[in-house]
């Protein structure tokens, strides 16, 4: 019985994993495709947010500071010097775990409400410089990426269905890391540091080191989804690669879905993506403002009645249902 | 030279007034609810709004609408804190955060869906009026907002330290638990506050109306001078506020002035940054009250 | 005897108050000291000067051949001081055993290691029923409890109590003066913040009285309850000393 508890969360993720990789080979409809990459592109930003904002609370919102740095270094390096974005996408990994030592040295000294309009403050401050930069990053223009046709090497498909696996690449990335995290040291120190940071060190936790550690991690995962979008988009100027909502939307999925869980930005980047594409066909796309109205409702709603998430609705559903049938199983004799 | 200086200091103390309705609203919800209002600045854009449909609609001045724009923002405000924010003060961080950072987002996209995302501007005979002395030039708009805003500000202060209610929010901003002891009904107290620090958003809303455009998206850029200049003020602080927001005004003016017309946001952030680097207990002392 | 801790000549100011004036004391080595006072006197202030939380103005902190003073919170629990807070500050949203598992984490970073390791600090506190228990469910006697199993779960060599005993019952009084000689004989120093005479006077072999901040007296317990000094400031005229064997109630 306890060995069917133990393995039963495997199964599920190997039903959804498979489900994962045959989608596109069953739906063709290029809008439909299109929403499932920025299904998983969201889906993996908010994981990536997930791991400080949910496990550490250190809540950003400033991430689109990540998200745009990966993205600039992987297009000037491919512009600029014609380098695969293979390359460049860990470049801008590496560029934004880089910046998210000074600003992470900045914002941890504040706690709360004020660590969270500094980060808002550090991605505002980059996005004014690049609009600045017109000598090397196109200034406030920006530029379209050099159309290569089918160039695998340079990070440029003709099908929609290789950027879904590179995004479902990335999103299985991002929740493997979160796995091995949660189930070691570091995730019992990230959520004792979310919890309580006097306490913490109390018992010899170098929270300061910690915080640095996940941010890190979670700056460097950002850039990664920064220059993957960038190339699947073929344009970026610097209020696409900085844009406020990327930050909004990191922490909006991981909180709608479940703050500091494993597959709670899955949840919440569905629910949301889905409720974005109902809106968009009821009103077309032509309604500034409905969009970010309605998640607005829905975090409200979720702040007020469900704080930790919706993650938890599904699985105490999930209990009563599978409870209910174990209590029906029993009533049945097996040889009966 | 001198007196492009002058100019440039006058404008910043000017605007300044009305950074300084802001962000006193801000410190006194932090300092007696121990929120931070991330919607703020949308109620001064509520405030505009409101001013602009009664000058575009009755022809009424929008220094007059003050008087409607107070009292229904004192009335939300209460509305606010009775049925949201008192629902997540026993929580922690990332509700109280997101509820109003949600709240701006919406009333934001709401503004943008009923009026678009196009200015509205109000004419008033004053609008364009101007007197200097000596070289520096004055606008009379922007004079009468920075005036009405410092009286607005004396009487908060007469407010706080004259009456029962001022008194009773001043201890529950110093010690909860003790207020309440001593009979503090903290929710009325609350309520007042927010109520209160929302009518002075308004307030900034209709006086900015004369001279300054409404649009959906107005409240950011003062909501975000109010954290700088409550962070520099030194939190809670209310007389911190005041006068940080003047000197932010100031910074605001000399920057666009000296260093380029699109510097001005710029400026902010990177004093928002340093701030917070090198004082992040502000610039007023400790606690001080 | 090796002195364990010794602390010298420590002042803190806040504003105008003195927490805590020139207070020097030292704790040998396998020791159970106890620092008393009313309330006010400086005696968790104290607890945050030796821990790390407050950065003292003058004076120095010297543990097990070390200077800690300059050194952060976690950087002297690494160094074998362990603490608990006054009000219990568990990690809410962690069962009991992961609370303790995030302080033995310290010592050992292997997941299975920790997990036993903290079932021996469960049990030694008498928690292996609630293991299971999310922190913010247990009472608040259990809530300290925990709060101990997790900071020796850290291995510490000297453990800071600070009020373990508040609140508790008769019954859970022995219980908690019988856990702190059984760490003692464990060799473990212990600085304990107490106002449950009877406790003191059972598990301490040294006491030390703060008032506004200050030392006004050092030594044995019997010398304690006797001092004028001791009994005006805080134990008052009524109080007698009690055999530690004896039930008398206080």
């Amino acid at each position: 019985m306890t060995h069917i508890w133990k393995t039963r969360p495997w199964f599920w993720v190997a039903v959804l994993a498979a489900i994962a990789l045959v989608l596109p080979l069953v739906v063709s409809n290029p809008f439909a495709v299109d929403i499932f990459i920025r299904v998983l592109l969201f889906a993996f930003i908010g994981v990536a947010w997930n791991l400080m904002g949910g496990y550490a609370k250190q809540l950003s919102l400033g991430h689109a500071a990540y998200f745009g740095l990966g993205a600039y270094t992987s297009t000037i390096l491919l512009i600029r010097f014609g380098i695969s974005p293979w390359i460049g996408i860990i470049a801008g990994g590496v560029v934004a775990m880089l910046a998210s030592l000074p600003i992470g040295a900045l914002c941890f000294r504040l706690r709360g409400p004020y660590f969270a309009i500094a980060t808002i403050a550090t991605a505002q401050v980059l996005m004014l410089l690049f609009l600045k930069f017109r000598d090397f990053a196109w200034g406030a223009e920006g530029t379209t990426l050099p159309n290569l046709g089918d160039a695998p090497l340079m990070m440029q498909f003709d099908s929609k269905a290789a950027y879904y696996y590179l995004a479902l690449a990335l999103l299985a990335l991002g929740l493997a890391i979160t796995y091995r995290i949660e189930r070691s040291w570091m995730g019992f120190y990230l959520v004792a540091v979310g919890e309580d940071e006097d306490a913490a060190e109390a018992i010899g936790v170098d929270t300061t080191k910690i915080k640095r550690h996940i941010y890190l991690i979670s700056a460097f995962l950002t850039a990664l989804g920064g220059t993957f979008y960038i190339q699947y988009i073929y344009f970026i100027d610097p209020n696409t690669a900085f844009s406020f909502n990327i930050s909004v939307e990191a922490a909006l999925v991981s909180i709608v879905g479940g703050i500091g869980t494993l597959w709670g930005p899955v949840v919440g980047t569905i629910l949301l993506e889905a409720t974005s594409a109902l809106l968009q066909s009821w009103f077309g796309s032509g309604h500034g403002g409905v969009q970010l109205t309605v998640y607005s409702l829905i975090l409200v709603s979720v702040i007020l009645w469900r704080p930790s998430g919706l993650i938890g609705v599904f699985s105490d559903l999930y209990r009563r249902f599978t409870y209910a049938g174990a209590a029906r199983a029993k009533e049945v004799p097996l040889d009966g | 030279m001198l007196a492009t200086l002058a100019q440039a200091v006058v404008n910043g103390l000017l605007i300044g007034g009305i950074y300084a309705l802001v962000s006193i609203g801000v410190t006194l919800i932090f300092g007696v609810v121990k929120i931070v209002n991330f919607a703020q600045g949308e109620f001064v854009m509520i405030g505009m709004y409101i001013s602009f449909f009664l000058a575009s609609t009755f022809g009424v001045d929008p220094l007059l609408s003050l008087l409607i724009s107070m009292p229904s923002l004192f009335a939300i405000g209460v509305l606010l804190q009775h049925f949201l924010i008192r629902r997540v003060l026993a929580l922690g961080d990332m509700p109280q955060i997101f509820l109003t950072f949600a709240l701006s987002l919406l009333l934001m996209n709401i503004a943008l869906l009923l009026f678009t995302a196009n200015y509205r501007t109000v004419q008033t005979p004053y609008s364009e009026l101007t007197f200097h002395i000596g070289p520096v030039y004055f606008a009379v708009a922007k004079l009468i907002a920075f005036a009405i805003a410092m009286l607005l500000s004396a009487l908060l202060y007469l407010f706080l330290h004259g009456t029962d209610l001022g008194k009773a929010m001043r201890a529950a901003a110093q010690n909860r638990e003790v207020a309440m002891l001593m009979g503090i009904n903290p929710d009325r107290v609350f309520c007042v506050a927010v109520g209160v620090a929302l009518a002075l958003a308004g307030a900034a809303g209709s006086l900015l109306m004369p001279f300054y455009p409404a649009y959906p998206l107005v409240g950011q850029i003062f909501v975000l001078m109010a954290f700088v200049a409550v962070v520099l003020g030194t939190l809670g602080n209310i007389t911190g506020a005041l006068i940080a927001s003047l000197m932010m005004g100031v910074a605001e003016s000399l920057g666009v002035q000296f260093v380029g017309a699109d510097s001005g946001l710029i400026v902010v952030f990177v004093m928002l940054l340093l701030t917070l680097a090198f004082r992040p207990n502000g610039l007023f002392g400790g606690w001080a009250r | 005897m090796a002195e364990a801790l010794v602390i010298r000549n420590l002042s803190k100011r806040f504003g105008g108050l003195r927490a805590v004036q020139d207070l020097s004391f030292a704790v040998q080595d396998g020791e159970t000291v106890a620092l008393i006072g009313p309330n006010g006197a400086g005696k968790t202030t104290s607890f945050n000067l030796i821990t790390g939380y407050y950065r003292p103005d003058t004076g120095s902190v010297f543990a097990f051949g070390r200077e800690l003073v300059g050194l952060r919170p976690h950087e002297i629990c690494g160094h074998g001081l362990a603490r608990t807070f006054q009000v219990a500050r568990p990690f809410g949203k962690m069962t009991v055993l992961a609370n303790v598992m995030t302080g033995a984490f310290l010592r050992n970073k292997n997941l299975d290691t920790a997990r036993s390791r903290a079932r021996t600090a469960i049990e030694f506190v008498g928690l292996s029923a609630k293991e299971h228990t999310p922190a913010r469910e247990l009472t608040t006697i259990d809530q300290r409890r925990l709060e101990m199993a997790r900071a020796l779960a850290t291995e510490p060599r000297l453990l800071l109590l600070d009020e373990v005993m508040a609140g508790l019952n008769h019954a859970e009084v022995d219980q908690a003066v019988a856990l702190i000689g059984k760490l003692s004989k464990r060799g473990l120093t212990i600085v304990i913040v107490e106002h449950v005479m009877r406790a003191i006077m059972a598990v301490a072999r040294h006491i030390v009285v703060l008032d506004h901040g200050q030392k006004i007296a050092e030594g044995g317990p019997k010398d304690i309850v006797a001092n004028q000094e001791v009994i005006r400031a805080y134990l008052g005229t009524g109080y007698r000393y009690e055999a530690p064997a004896g039930d008398a109630a206080c």
